[in-house]
């Protein structure tokens, strides 16, 4: 489990919190938008609302004679409800203030010359006025209300609405959060059931049973599972065979020299000693061959670019003349005939070292496969297109069957009464080498000679 | 004792055969697993060591096929595959031992007449009939407590006989004990080593059945 030090990139990284944190900010941002369109609406209706209750009030003034309402001690007007407090009335006469209400202030609530409705300070309080010219001239009646009265009756009426919103504001949170959590609740279940496997266990998950959204990631999985338990089948395979080419000679050198032990007289003694050094040339040869592909492989696991770093180009008809003429002996002893068919240098992009190799198991495959006195023919030649170069090794054997074609280059494959110990890793290794190097290796039944006919072709570097 | 060999490997092959000769089995030597199936079903022989990586056929589908057609031969299997997986199918598959390679001669030739053996309801290492004793193991016979001389041969046919004991046999049978493949066999040979038999030990120890063969009476001794 990768747990992260910092709590942020966390959070960043969790679905649940980040799909909880946008749905709320979502929410919180619309709930807000509508809020303020209210506020706004409502204002708007309520100074409608209220200011045509002034006007209704002012009209009602305007139709009073100013004698009605004159009088040297004139009452202030009766308070008749608690809101009124809130309304205030002048009602001035050339300048002089005739009449005005309890609460009203004794400074004008608005200039004498203003005209309808506007927005006054009164007495460090802000006033909505409505100023209009009396019955009689000289006559200014005002009508007017207290701001904080309105916004009052705004903030009360709106703040009834908005309060049970704040309040399901962390409700709406807790079923968010606790429906999200039941949508990834399957890629818990999923992380949990890959985290319990045992390392070995590698069959596919179920896929019905998670959503279809992690389908996919599940299929993934499976492919890898697929994979993995491909290429440990085919280690496990290639490490019995492995135990069964290198414990194979072994054996038979541990029972030849018991029966050296044991042999009462000298001849039997010689041939057992004799089939016990025999036995460990094999070993030997067993041992190289697996270290050569081991070596290969761990090469090959580096990458090709390790490989190519200290790529070189080596001279592949030099190599064949000097590793056939190292092989003469073997092949003399036989009676078989290796033949060479090369002329001027023909360059392969691959260590000099590696191309012995390669040719190494290719002659060497064909001499021991091949019955005695068979001809083997090694021709290394540019191609016919001059784009790069061909490697043929032929033989008068009796070439392979078909399917016995198909099984070449599985590792350990051998050839059936051939009588002859190979362990088939050859193959294994000239694959391996062409898949490194972009070799193109193909095997078929020589026209010429009747065995069997391996081709090697590459190309010159900058050619595809 | 008539041993069958099924190997592929030349080297391995001719190491067991000759170390196998060298503790006194006769060794029959086939190479493939086809040829080891059809060995297998003819019965010639006392027991079998069998690999199973073998060329054609897999030693087990010649173990499992000769099982089935109701082979009783103790079978040794001989194998480089050591997995556990591998010991448990060979054994289930009707193996009667399994040996991973390399193995030492003289516990493979130890395990092969333990095999034998326990095949003919012995648990006895030395059998007897009678006042006559055999050691499988030291190749030695003994009349009355005397250790008696007998030819390699004339051996093999006691052994024969003394593993089937009660049981009458006939000439092909005991020839097939007696030689391997190839083997010139004189026409009267196993009427030769009867009587030097009967001459070494006692007269009445091997009865003539006529027109069958011969069988070792193990309750009657001489007094």
């Amino acid at each position: 489990m990768v747990v992260s030090a910092d709590p942020a990139a966390r959070i960043g990284r969790s679905l649940q919190a980040r799909l909880l944190a946008t749905v709320l900010a979502l929410m919180g941002t619309v709930w807000a938008a509508v809020a303020v369109s209210t506020w706004v609406d409502t204002q708007h209706e309520l100074n409608e609302l209220l200011d045509a209750h002034l006007s209704q009030a002012a009209a009602l003034l305007v139709t009073q004679r100013l004698d009605d309402l004159e009088g040297d001690d004139f009452p202030p007007l009766p308070q008749l409800h608690k809101y009124q407090a809130r309304v205030a009335i002048q009602v001035w006469h050339e300048g002089r203030l005739v009449v005005r209400s309890t609460q009203a202030p004794e400074a004008p609530l608005a200039p004498a010359q203003t005209a309808g409705l506007s927005q006054q300070v009164v007495g460090g309080q802000g006033w909505r006025v409505l100023t209009a010219p009396g019955r009689e001239a000289d006559v200014v009646i005002h009508v007017a209300e207290l701001d904080s009265a309105r916004q009052h009756i705004l903030a009360s009426s709106l703040g009834r609405a908005v309060w049970p919103i704040l309040l399901a504001l962390p409700l709406l949170a807790l079923g968010v959060w606790w429906a999200v959590r039941g949508a990834v609740q399957p890629l818990r279940r999923l992380g949990q059931a890959v985290a319990e496997r045992r390392p070995e266990s590698l069959e596919p998950l179920a896929v019905s049973e998670v959503p279809r959204e992690v389908a996919p990631l599940v299929g993934a999985l499976n492919g890898l599972f697929g994979r993995m338990a491909a290429l440990l089948e085919s280690e496990r395979r290639f490490t019995a065979d492995a135990a069964h080419e290198l414990r194979t000679p072994i054996a038979a050198i541990r029972m030849q020299a018991q029966v050296a032990q044991g042999a009462d007289e000298a001849p039997e003694r010689a041939q057992a000693l004799a089939a016990t050094v025999k036995g460990c040339d094999r070993a030997a040869r067993v041992v190289e061959q697996l270290l050569q592909l081991a070596r290969l492989e761990s090469e090959a696991s580096q990458g090709e670019g390790a490989m190519r770093r200290g790529e070189t180009s080596a001279d592949m008809a030099a190599g064949a003349r000097g590793l056939m003429a190292e092989l003469e002996p073997q092949a003399c002893a036989r009676g078989q005939k290796l033949v060479l068919d090369a002329g001027e240098a023909v360059a392969v992009m691959m260590p000099a070292g590696l191309a012995q190799v390669l040719l190494r198991n290719l002659i060497d495959n064909a001499l021991r496969y091949s019955p005695d006195g068979a001809v083997v023919r090694v021709s290394v030649r540019r191609r016919p297109d001059e784009r790069g170069g061909c490697l043929v090794v032929e033989d008068t054997g009796a070439g392979l069957a078909p399917d016995e074609l198909a099984r070449l280059g599985e590792r350990f494959f051998r050839v059936v009464g051939s009588g002859q110990h190979g362990s088939g890793l050859g193959w294994s290794i000239v694959r391996r080498l062409a898949r490194l190097f972009k070799l193109d290796v193909m095997v078929d039944r020589s026209d010429t000679l009747g065995g069997l006919r391996v081709t090697v072709t590459w190309l010159d570097e900058g050619q595809s | 004792m008539r041993i069958l060999l099924a190997e592929d490997d030349e080297l391995l092959g001719s190491g067991l055969k000759a170390g196998l000769a060298q503790q006194g089995f006769h060794v029959d030597w086939v190479r493939d697993g086809v040829a080891a199936e059809r060995e297998l079903l003819a019965g010639d022989h006392q027991a079998v060591v069998l690999d199973l990586g073998l060329p054609r056929q897999d030693g087990m589908v010649s173990l499992r096929a000769a099982r089935a057609r109701g082979v009783l031969t103790p079978v040794l299997v001989l194998t480089a595959r050591d997995a556990v997986a591998a010991r448990i199918e060979g054994l289930d598959a009707g193996a009667d031992d399994y040996l991973v390679k390399p193995v030492d001669l003289h516990e493979l030739a130890a395990r092969l007449r333990a095999l034998v053996r326990r095949a003919h309801g012995q648990t006895q290492t030395q059998l007897e009939a009678g006042d006559v004793r055999l050691d499988p193991v030291a190749h030695e016979v003994w009349h009355r407590g005397l250790p008696v001389e007998l030819s390699g041969r004339e051996y093999d046919l006691l052994h024969a006989f003394m593993l089937n004991a009660g049981r009458v046999l006939s000439r092909d049978q005991l020839e097939q004990h007696l030689y391997p493949w190839g083997s010139e066999v004189a026409s009267n040979a196993v009427e030769v080593h009867i009587y030097n038999l009967r001459r070494k030990l006692r007269a009445d120890l091997i009865e003539t059945v006529r027109g069958v063969g011969y069988v070792l009476r193990a309750n009657r001794s001489s007094p």
